[in-house]
């Protein structure tokens, strides 16, 4: 049996580095008294998984992990448990049981939705963003752990619109194309004509495709 | 914006933003205005290091038992962030409320090593806080306590108290007179005044006179008329560690930390009596936690912060008297639940196969054995009750039980040391190596690996050794040169040394006066700081900040002194007499040892303290 969990991401906590959420997570997960699953070898560890890496200094509405265990567990307790196990800014918003055959939620994940909030520059971002969605295609560079890479930032976007000052957009996220915010920010300011404008970004989901082609939350796919 | 959000301004802009976000488990958040005295706990280091610090987790754990009191953490900004802050003008900050140093009430400070205190003054400047005692009308008292303190001269000019020995039941005596002293509205230094009395373990540099020999020694140092300071103060010192306060939740840091697990203080103090050792003089007598208490304490720190690693600390841990049972009790209860039990500063004598049996049951590290000396002769000058055999059977055993890691640690620059004793290290290292070869092969680990690691020796105060001049820079040169040549000889073994220049600067300032904090002062000036990182150690600045303040560095670190000589520390009481000192100094100018006073007390002056060595 699988838990998978869906929490948030708030306040300071958005400058836990991924690495260190791992450890972190670990280390909650021990003082639950939930029957984890351990991996075998010379240091187990709890097997659990992390879906779609967050940026340090971003927020978010909608994390995933998931971890393994031996037996069951009810649902109340699982929630319970590891709300207690986690500070207020990483709370805990559902849990879900999934079968050990159930494919990863890392795998699942596609897209992801963020709300991005620019510090100013709004009526330039606003209209750079019209201009963006009109166009077929923009190139831009994704920094790599080999260097940088030519992506069309255009293509990997799949929606983007402007709101009362916030840019709610969902981009493309697997192993081989992936937009994150700060790409597609100096994107805009670049069509912009301006500086890049600092901003906070908060993903508000991860999303897969179903068997149908219906495009739904990790947590929400039945395959 | 308030000053949390211009902090988070600059996290983009730091490596690991997580040594400044606060907020992690189990820190303390208390509502300011239901608190009567705010506390900051400087460590003067990264939060790494500073978080790996036991006496930190203690005090912090007993200060936060109290309604009345808050206290939170504070680290010295890694030199990236420092330099943003001062450019944002952002001040320092604590960890938990971001709160401005400056306005809290009480300032502690850990003394962990004398190359900590450029941090020291770098962290008042960052803080806004005057360096001088003598210049501050409000803000914190700046209170300096830790091993460093029972030589507080160098540092006496920035303080307004430095608290000696245990610090349990003192901090809780500075949170009580602070109150008093603030409901009675007396002026700053009637709060100095009254800690002399009331707080143990107190001193106060502002209230001594100090007067010089023409030669440049110590006169006296004596308290001024009427200040009711005494002439010689006295440590403060917690009998019964069992029902002490010990931390029942521990903060649970996000990024790693150096000791990234529960530390668990067995017992304190030592009574080996090594003669080189600080640690093992002044913090005397040897006071042991109760097994059940052990126990307990770890059943509530694995299931409040879900660490998977207990370390057993003490200056000594082999000599915990219990030991076998402990460890096997910990191994028993903790082992379902993938809980590892380490043993750190392995003492080989104490060496227990059944114990390393126990310990390898979940873990099996590199062995650590420190001889110190390689001859038999400079062990005996030392007071490092080992023999040769004594190592070779420890080893032997660790090697025949799976073992194949062994460090062994050496010091560099003993009193008395000749070319001899450095030989005698390889020769240690060769049948070292021997015992492992001389094991079967189907029986042992394969992967040998012996480090050998030599620091050079400073002398510190408060010990036998606080008369003795550090060997200078040349001929430890050619020592460190001696012993990698012969040790390159050796398949399997690796030799790691420190540069001297650093162990040459904890010298002058382990045992300096007064007049050395007019250095500090010069080398901050000149962008000292963080001077035991080696990618910060700034010579020129520190050879400049001598040359300006026209001091010789040498009268400080390798100048012999003679036994009647009015040491700088010499009005600092830490536990042991300068008579034993004195004794001790002499046997070991005549390569005589002294038994540990467990078989038999040795009268190390320690009988004087009410209550200690019952």
């Amino acid at each position: 049996m699988k838990l998978v969990y869906v929490y948030g991401k708030e306040g300071r906590m958005r400058f836990v580095s991924h690495l260190d959420l791992q450890r972190f997570l670990q280390r909650a997960l021990n003082r639950t008294c939930l029957p984890i699953a351990f991996s075998k070898g010379f240091n187990p560890h709890p097997i659990l998984s992390i879906a779609g890496a967050l940026a340090m200094g971003y927020e978010s509405d909608y994390e995933v992990f998931e971890v393994k265990i031996e037996g069951t567990v009810d649902k109340s307790t699982a929630l319970e448990t590891m709300k207690n196990a986690l500070p207020e800014d990483m709370p805990i918003k559902q849990v879900i049981f999934r079968d050990d055959t159930f494919p990863s939620m890392m795998s699942l994940v596609k897209m992801a939705d963020y709300e991005i909030t620019p510090r100013d520059s709004l009526p330039e971002l606003q209209s750079a963003a019209s201009a963006f969605m009109r166009t077929e295609s923009f190139m831009g560079l994704r920094k790599t752990k080999s260097g940088e890479k030519e992506i069309d930032v255009r293509k990997l976007c799949l929606k983007l619109e402007m709101q009362n000052g916030v840019i709610l957009t969902r981009l493309m996220l697997t192993e081989q194309d992936t937009l994150k915010p700060d790409v597609l920010m100096h994107s805009l300011c670049t069509l912009a004509g301006i500086d890049d404008v600092s901003f906070r970004a908060k993903r508000t989901g991860l999303l897969g495709v179903d068997r149908y082609g219906a495009v739904k939350l990790i947590t929400e796919l039945q395959l | 914006m308030n000053l949390s959000d211009r902090i988070d301004e600059l996290m983009p802009l730091v490596q690991k933003p997580s040594r400044y976000i606060g907020n992690e488990y189990n820190s303390v958040i208390k509502d300011p205005e239901k608190v009567d005295v705010r506390y900051a706990f400087l460590f003067p280091d990264v939060y790494e290091i500073g978080m790996s610090h036991l006496g930190m987790k203690i005090l912090y754990h007993t200060l936060n038992k109290r309604d009345d009191c808050w206290c939170e953490r504070v680290f010295t900004p890694w030199p990236d962030m420092m330099k943003l802050m001062e450019q944002n003008d952002v001040p320092l900050f604590s960890q938990e409320s971001r709160t401005p140093v400056k306005s809290f009430d009480l300032l502690g400070i850990t003394l962990m090593y004398e190359m900590s205190y450029t941090n020291i003054l770098k962290s008042l400047h960052l803080a806004g806080i005057p360096l001088y005692q003598k210049d501050r009308k409000d803000g914190p008292f700046v209170i300096c306590g830790g091993p460093c303190a029972f030589n507080p001269e160098p540092l006496a000019p920035f303080v307004d108290i430095f608290t000696l020995g245990d610090g349990e039941r003192s901090i809780h005596q500075f949170i009580d007179l602070f109150k008093s002293w603030k409901a009675s509205g007396a002026p700053r230094e009637e709060f100095l005044r009254r800690a002399v009395s009331e707080v143990e373990g107190s001193y106060v540099p502002s209230l001594y006179d100090l007067a010089y020999n023409p030669d440049g020694t110590v006169q006296s140092i004596k308290p001024k008329e009427g200040s009711g300071a005494p002439e010689l103060v006295f440590k403060a010192l917690v009998n019964d560690l069992t029902a002490a306060d010990y931390p029942e939740k521990l903060i649970v840091p996000f990024g790693e930390v150096v000791h990234d697990r529960i530390m668990l203080e067995i017992f304190r103090g030592c009574t080996r009596g090594c003669r080189f050792c600080q640690a093992g003089m002044i913090y005397r007598p040897v006071r042991e936690r109760s097994m059940d208490r052990l126990l307990e304490i770890a059943e509530k720190l694995v299931n409040a912060t879900g660490f998977d690693e207990i370390s057993l600390m003490s200056l000594s841990s082999g000599d915990y008297s219990c030991l076998p049972e402990l460890a096997h009790e910990m191994v028993e209860k903790f082992m379902a639940r993938r809980v590892k039990i380490s043993l750190p500063s392995q003492r080989i004598d104490a060496f227990l196969k059944d114990t390393l049996k126990e310990t390898q049951k979940v873990r099996k590290t590199a062995l650590t054995l420190a001889p110190e000396a390689g001859t038999q002769r400079l062990r005996d000058v030392i007071n490092k009750g080992v023999t040769e055999e004594d190592l070779m059977r420890a080893v032997t055993d660790a090697f025949s039980e799976g073992w194949s890691a062994v460090k062994l640690y050496f010091m560099i620059g003993l009193p008395t040391e000749t070319d001899e004793d450095i030989l005698g290290i390889a020769d240690l290292a060769t049948k070292v190596r021997r015992c492992y070869f001389s094991i079967p092969k189907e029986q042992r680990s394969p992967g040998l690996r012996i480090t050998v690691s030599a620091s050079v020796f400073v002398p510190k105060p408060h010990t036998p050794f606080q008369w003795c001049a550090q060997i200078d820079a040349e001929t430890i040169r050619h020592r460190q040169l001696l012993l990698k040549s012969e040790l390159d000889k050796l398949k399997g073994v690796d030799y790691k040394y420190h540069e001297m220049d650093v162990s040459y600067l904890e010298a002058v300032f382990a045992r300096g006066d007064r007049r050395v904090s007019e250095v500090l002062r010069l080398a901050v000036e000149n962008g000292c700081m963080f001077d035991s990182w080696t990618e910060f150690f700034n010579k020129a600045g520190w050879d400049k900040a001598f040359a300006d303040a026209g001091i010789d560095p040498g009268f400080y670190s390798s100048r012999e002194r003679s036994l009647d000589e009015v040491l700088p520390w010499s009005h600092i009481d830490c536990g042991v007499s300068l008579a034993y000192l004195k004794r001790e100094y002499q046997k070991a100018m005549r390569g005589e040892i002294t038994p540990d006073c467990r078989k038999g007390c040795q009268g190390c002056g320690m009988t004087r303290y009410e209550g200690a060595c019952r």
